[in-house]
């Protein structure tokens, strides 16, 4: 191996190093300290200047008591229960509407798919903080939303939707569609239409032939979508404090309470670690999965 | 059980399995198939051949149900089947990008059709074991399919099409991703396949080899129109327009002035040579005319042949060496070029003739066609 490929490969594995391993071993340090009214706000600290007894000495301080700790308090896991039902039922709400909008835009004539794109991108181009503010605006009680139900008189008082849940979804689907969207359109452009027309030609109603062919060959940008809305869903922060109620548990509030409100951070730290946890565990079951398709087809 | 005739299209009384009543196809303004009538009858191998935009396609697609004609009927026998969807029709198509389910194996992509339909599912896999056997391909039924290669494809597509039994297999551009070798074995099997089911297969090609080879009969397509339908042999050696001579293999164009005596024809076709001399293929012949001959019906020689009339000097002005044949290109004195076809039967010998060299071409009487202009 010359250098020039060594150099290709070790950027990503550098930017990983950088980016995610060293600030996930800071955060994993900080969530095996005890807090201290200090700065910054945990003990030990590392000083290397006492040599290999101070090192020792540090090493011996670290324990897992914010773990215990965070097991031991309900609030916790029923954070965590909460923030696992609420990012599952977006992401299955999502995908309910980015399908059907994917597959809209993959049979729709070709000049209009560049335009549909733009469309669904175009959120984007606004601040993120500005469309969550302007739903509270929608969502509020007498708000536009409300307002357009009760002129078309289908609801007689208005409908308290700002900080229930119901916001949060509302504030979730609506951000994250597009990553649902997106991934999906791609792979069904990529599908063949002779093999819808073979499934047909073998029995198939348009119908069957959907479920049989399209939604299995779409498989790689539906798993795609459903880990780009649920990860961040997940651990969703501004959404759940703008527009969810004081009932709202969602583990990016607490975490975001422990840190700066409690001046927690090693608790923060643990919640943190525990979230990651959470998220690992199905990247890596699909990354496995992933391989064995691929050492299937050698 | 009666006896099916070797040629049921020659027989008044057959019941053709296929049927195209005037029918014409247009797309907007463009019309891909116009006013058009065929029979094709049960356990014929016929052949669509034609350049491409010809409308060949369009009639395969709208056999199998993706088109519906503008105007006209299509029965499959005896019945309309316009109003049928693709999916209720006994038809069943081979695509010419196989169009195999790459999210399924090998089996069950040739039971896919099977499971659409009420058969037991017992039953499902013996039929399926019996296709991988007729198309030989046994071995990779549980592969999915980019894990074999494009002949095995090809093979798992025809076993698929032809797994529901359907009355009638498409077969569009089947061969036509094969290389040149396995083409050629693969159309001999295909015609083994064909004669071993008793289907009735309906192939779409550009390719006039492939056609000749298979089909018991072929028909020669152009603009949306049928130029002629005849089995293989007839088309070659009997074409009744020029385009159909000149689609199917090479020939000479010689276009004259024919007067008729008793049953010969003598073709006054340049200034200063002598006539043509061919006989009728059919009575009152005599004006402007299309003389047309095939290359290798051209005898080539130094010495002026004693045993036949139409003999004629020129000069070789190329030479195109095909290994087993080659071509002479031989300008007559008023400009006209006759290609001329010799066998190259002898290895070692040097070539008989060269660039510039003086010959005689020469033909039988009933060598050449005689077309009205």
């Amino acid at each position: 191996m010359n250098f020039r490929r060594i150099f290709l490969f070790s950027i990503p594995y550098i930017w990983l190093l950088a980016l995610f391993l060293a600030p996930f071993l800071i955060v994993l340090k900080i969530s095996l300290s005890d807090i201290a009214l200090a700065i910054p706000p945990y003990t030990p600290t590392l000083d290397l200047s006492g040599g290999w007894v101070a090192f020792k000495d540090f090493f011996s301080q670290l324990d897992f008591e914010n773990f215990t700790f965070l097991a031991s308090d309900s609030l916790y896991w029923k954070s965590y229960l909460s923030s696992v039902q609420i990012a599952c039922i977006s992401t299955f709400i999502c995908l309910m509407i980015g399908f059907p909008i994917a597959y809209g835009m993959a049979n729709a004539p070709q000049e209009w798919q560049p335009t549909l794109m733009l469309l669904v991108i175009l959120p984007f181009w606004t601040s993120f903080l500005i469309r969550v503010y302007s739903l509270i605006g929608i969502l509020s009680q007498d708000g536009i939303l409300n307002q357009f139900l009760l002129w078309l008189g289908i609801i007689g008082e208005p409908l308290v939707i700002l900080n229930t849940n119901w916001a949060v979804y509302i504030g979730i689907v609506y951000t994250y569609c597009p990553f649902m969207i997106l991934p999906i359109y791609a792979t069904l452009t990529k599908l063949d239409a002779s093999l819808l027309e073979a499934a047909e030609d073998l029995g198939c109603s348009r119908t069957s032939a959907f479920w049989q062919i399209t939604v299995p060959l779409s498989k790689s940008g539906i798993i795609a979508g459903c880990f780009l809305v649920f990860i961040p869903a997940l651990g969703e922060f501004v959404i759940p404090s703008l527009l969810g109620g004081s009932s709202t548990l969602m583990i990016g509030k607490v975490l975001f309470e422990e840190f700066f409100a409690n001046r927690d951070w090693p608790v923060a730290g643990a919640v943190a670690v525990i979230l990651l946890l959470i998220l690992i565990i199905p990247i890596v079951l699909y990354q496995r999965n992933e391989q064995k398709m691929m050492e299937a087809k050698k | 059980m009666p006896e099916t005739t070797p040629n049921p299209w020659n027989d008044p009384t057959a019941k053709p399995l296929i049927q195209f009543k005037n029918v014409t196809k247009r797309f907007g303004n463009f019309t891909a198939i116009e006013d058009l009538n065929i029979d094709i009858y049960e356990k014929e191998f016929f052949a669509l051949l034609g350049p491409s935009g010809c409308g060949k396609t369009t009639m395969m697609r709208m056999l199998a149900g993706f088109e519906t004609p503008t105007s006209g009927t299509i029965l499959l026998d005896g019945q309309d089947i316009s109003p049928i969807p693709p999916n209720k029709r006994s038809v069943n198509m081979m695509f010419q990008s196989y169009a195999l389910f790459p999210h399924l194996t090998v089996f069950d992509n040739i039971a896919f059709g099977l499971k659409r339909s009420n058969m037991p599912k017992g039953q499902i896999a013996d039929r399926v074991q019996e296709m991988l056997r007729l198309v030989q391909i046994e071995k990779f039924a549980n592969r999915k399919p980019e894990q074999i290669s494009g002949g095995q494809r090809q093979r798992v597509a025809l076993a698929r099409a032809l797994a529901k039994a359907p009355k009638l297999l498409l077969l569009d551009e089947p061969l036509s991703a094969l290389d040149k070798k396995l083409r050629q074995e693969t159309q001999f099997e295909l015609m083994d396949i064909q004669e071993k089911t008793g289907t009735t297969f309906v192939i779409v090609t550009h390719d006039q080899e492939e056609a000749m080879t298979v089909a018991s009969r072929v028909a020669v397509m152009d603009h949306g129109k049928l130029k002629q339908v005849d089995t293989p042999d007839r088309i070659y050696e009997a074409p009744n327009s020029a385009y159909v001579a000149d689609f199917i293999g090479e020939v000479n164009i010689i276009e004259g002035h024919s007067t008729t005596q008793r049953d010969t024809v003598s073709i006054a076709w340049a200034k200063g040579q002598p006539e043509i001399i061919g006989t009728l293929s059919k009575p009152g012949m005599d004006g402007n005319v299309t003389f047309l001959i095939r290359p290798e019906k051209i005898v080539i020689s130094a010495e002026k042949p004693t045993d036949r009339r139409n003999t004629f000097q020129g000069k070789v002005v190329d030479i195109a060496y095909l290994g087993n044949l080659s071509t002479y290109y031989v300008q007559m004195p008023n400009g006209q070029m006759i290609k001329a076809q010799a066998a190259n039967s002898r290895r070692r010998s040097s070539r008989p003739f060269t660039w510039e060299d003086t010959v005689w071409l020469s033909w039988t009487d009933t060598a050449g066609i005689i077309l009205d202009r």
